[in-house]
């Protein structure tokens, strides 16, 4: 007979093995669906900002297709840099790099898009934040992120420039660099600007290196 | 079970024993996760599932569970569930276990859930656990339902992400933010036990 501080322990260790295996279980199970979703989600996004066009409605597939057909990904110093190549597919039409920042309640990540000149921003996209929904959440809508659609760069790669300014909205005229923030939402859209200010002046410069050395590859 | 018995049951889990309004349990989601109906009718069921699978399960080894070491196989058990709820909803609805973020992972620790363990299941046969589970877990999603209801009507003008009110709506911006569900959730329970019998002198005393 086994004493019963015996049994109690033999009992919470059988009781957690077949717990803990029944939770890995299910995660084996939809282990392939949740990472699938991670990278559709990912690939989404960087269509989104190299402003590649997706059909709507799209199914997962074509997103996959479009994603595989139109990207490249160039590993830069450690970090995926995307290229999208043009409709012919003989240029590359933009380049798009992560950028992340302390937002008001934790991390926000996000994705930009830039033009082959490294002349304009193609776009802003945001992977995941923790802003409240509806205040500093709305950064995720188009609304707020197609500001930065088209915005011009300019040519000189000046160390810490602020390549924009997030601007409480007003009826007033805006220069290009001029964005206007989330109404009651300061704080996140504080965070946005020092993003993507701080992911520019952090890859422009990369950038611009690497279009060297592939305009010397292809003459 | 007897009918009367599953409709006390009921009774006693979304009225009389409700775990928010009455017991003032399981506040912090309740908090927030109500400012979209969609996220809280999320959350609501994944508590239903978790609180009634638990008690089922709790009540099934409650033979065989030592006493002593009761309070440890229970949080075992709450957590397995709640960890296969949450691997469930980043497989099949990604955008809602984003929006809900750590608080699928927080229902872990939440009152309701073994409260209802160790008041009930503990000592109950096993359908009557899964009743019980059943009815606080409801008991906890009306109310949930209830304040996301007022909330998203005058924080965004909409019911279901479906816009109701006139685009010249002003937005409630204060209903979004946590404050909102702070006042909800006291008019709501403020207004339910206006309705409830008059307390005994005793509870008087000790206002």
């Amino acid at each position: 007979m086994i004493g019963k501080r015996a049994f109690s322990v033999m009992y919470m260790l059988l009781l957690t093995l077949g717990f803990t295996s029944a939770v890995t279980l299910v995660y084996g199970v939809n282990e392939e669906r949740i990472e699938r979703n991670s990278r559709l989600k990912l690939q989404k996004i960087v269509l989104d900002v190299l402003n590649v066009p997706v059909p709507f409605p799209s199914q997962p597939s074509n997103i996959i297709e479009i994603f595989e057909d139109r990207v490249r990904i160039y590993i830069l110093n450690g970090e995926s840099i995307y290229m999208a190549l043009s409709e012919d597919r003989r240029d590359i039409q933009g380049y798009a790099f992560r950028m992340s920042g302390a937002g008001v309640w934790g991390p926000i990540h996000g994705m930009m898009g830039v033009s082959h000149d490294l002349d304009r921003v193609l776009g802003v996209a945001f992977l995941d934040h923790s802003e409240t929904p509806g205040l500093g959440g709305r950064i995720s809508e188009e609304g707020f992120r197609n500001q930065f659609k088209g915005q011009p760069l300019p040519p000189e790669r000046i160390k810490d420039t602020t390549y924009f300014r997030v601007q409480p909205p007003q009826a007033t005229v805006r220069s290009p660099n001029e964005i206007d923030a989330v109404t009651g939402a300061t704080g996140t859209s504080n965070a946005v600007e020092r993003m993507v200010n701080g992911a520019l002046n952090r890859y422009l410069p990369f950038l611009a290196e690497l279009r060297l050395e592939q305009e010397e590859l292809t003459p | 079970m007897a009918g009367k018995g599953v409709r006390k049951l009921f009774i006693k889990g979304l009225w009389e024993e409700n775990p928010v309004f009455r017991q003032i349990l399981g506040i912090c989601s309740a908090l927030a996760v109500t400012n979209l109906l969609e996220n809280t009718l999320i959350m609501g069921l994944s508590l239903i599932f978790v609180t009634s699978l638990s008690n089922v399960t709790v009540s099934i080894l409650r033979q065989v569970t030592p006493s002593r070491i009761r309070m440890m196989v229970q949080t075992l058990i709450i957590a397995s569930y709640v960890i296969i709820v949450d691997i469930l909803l980043k497989a099949y609805l990604p955008d809602i276990s984003e929006a809900l973020g750590p608080y699928v992972g927080l229902i872990i620790t939440n009152c309701i859930i073994m409260g209802r363990c160790e008041a009930f299941a503990r000592s109950n046969p096993v359908w009557p656990s899964f009743l019980d589970g059943l009815a606080s877990g409801l008991g906890y999603a009306l109310v949930l339902l209830t304040v996301a209801f007022f909330r998203e009507l005058l924080g965004f003008g909409s019911v279901f992400n479906i816009p109701v009110l006139p685009a010249e709506w002003t937005r409630w911006t204060i209903m979004v933010m946590p404050p909102g569900a702070f006042f909800m959730l006291g008019i709501v329970i403020w207004f339910v036990r206006s309705l409830g019998p008059k307390p005994a002198p005793k509870a008087d005393a000790r206002g």
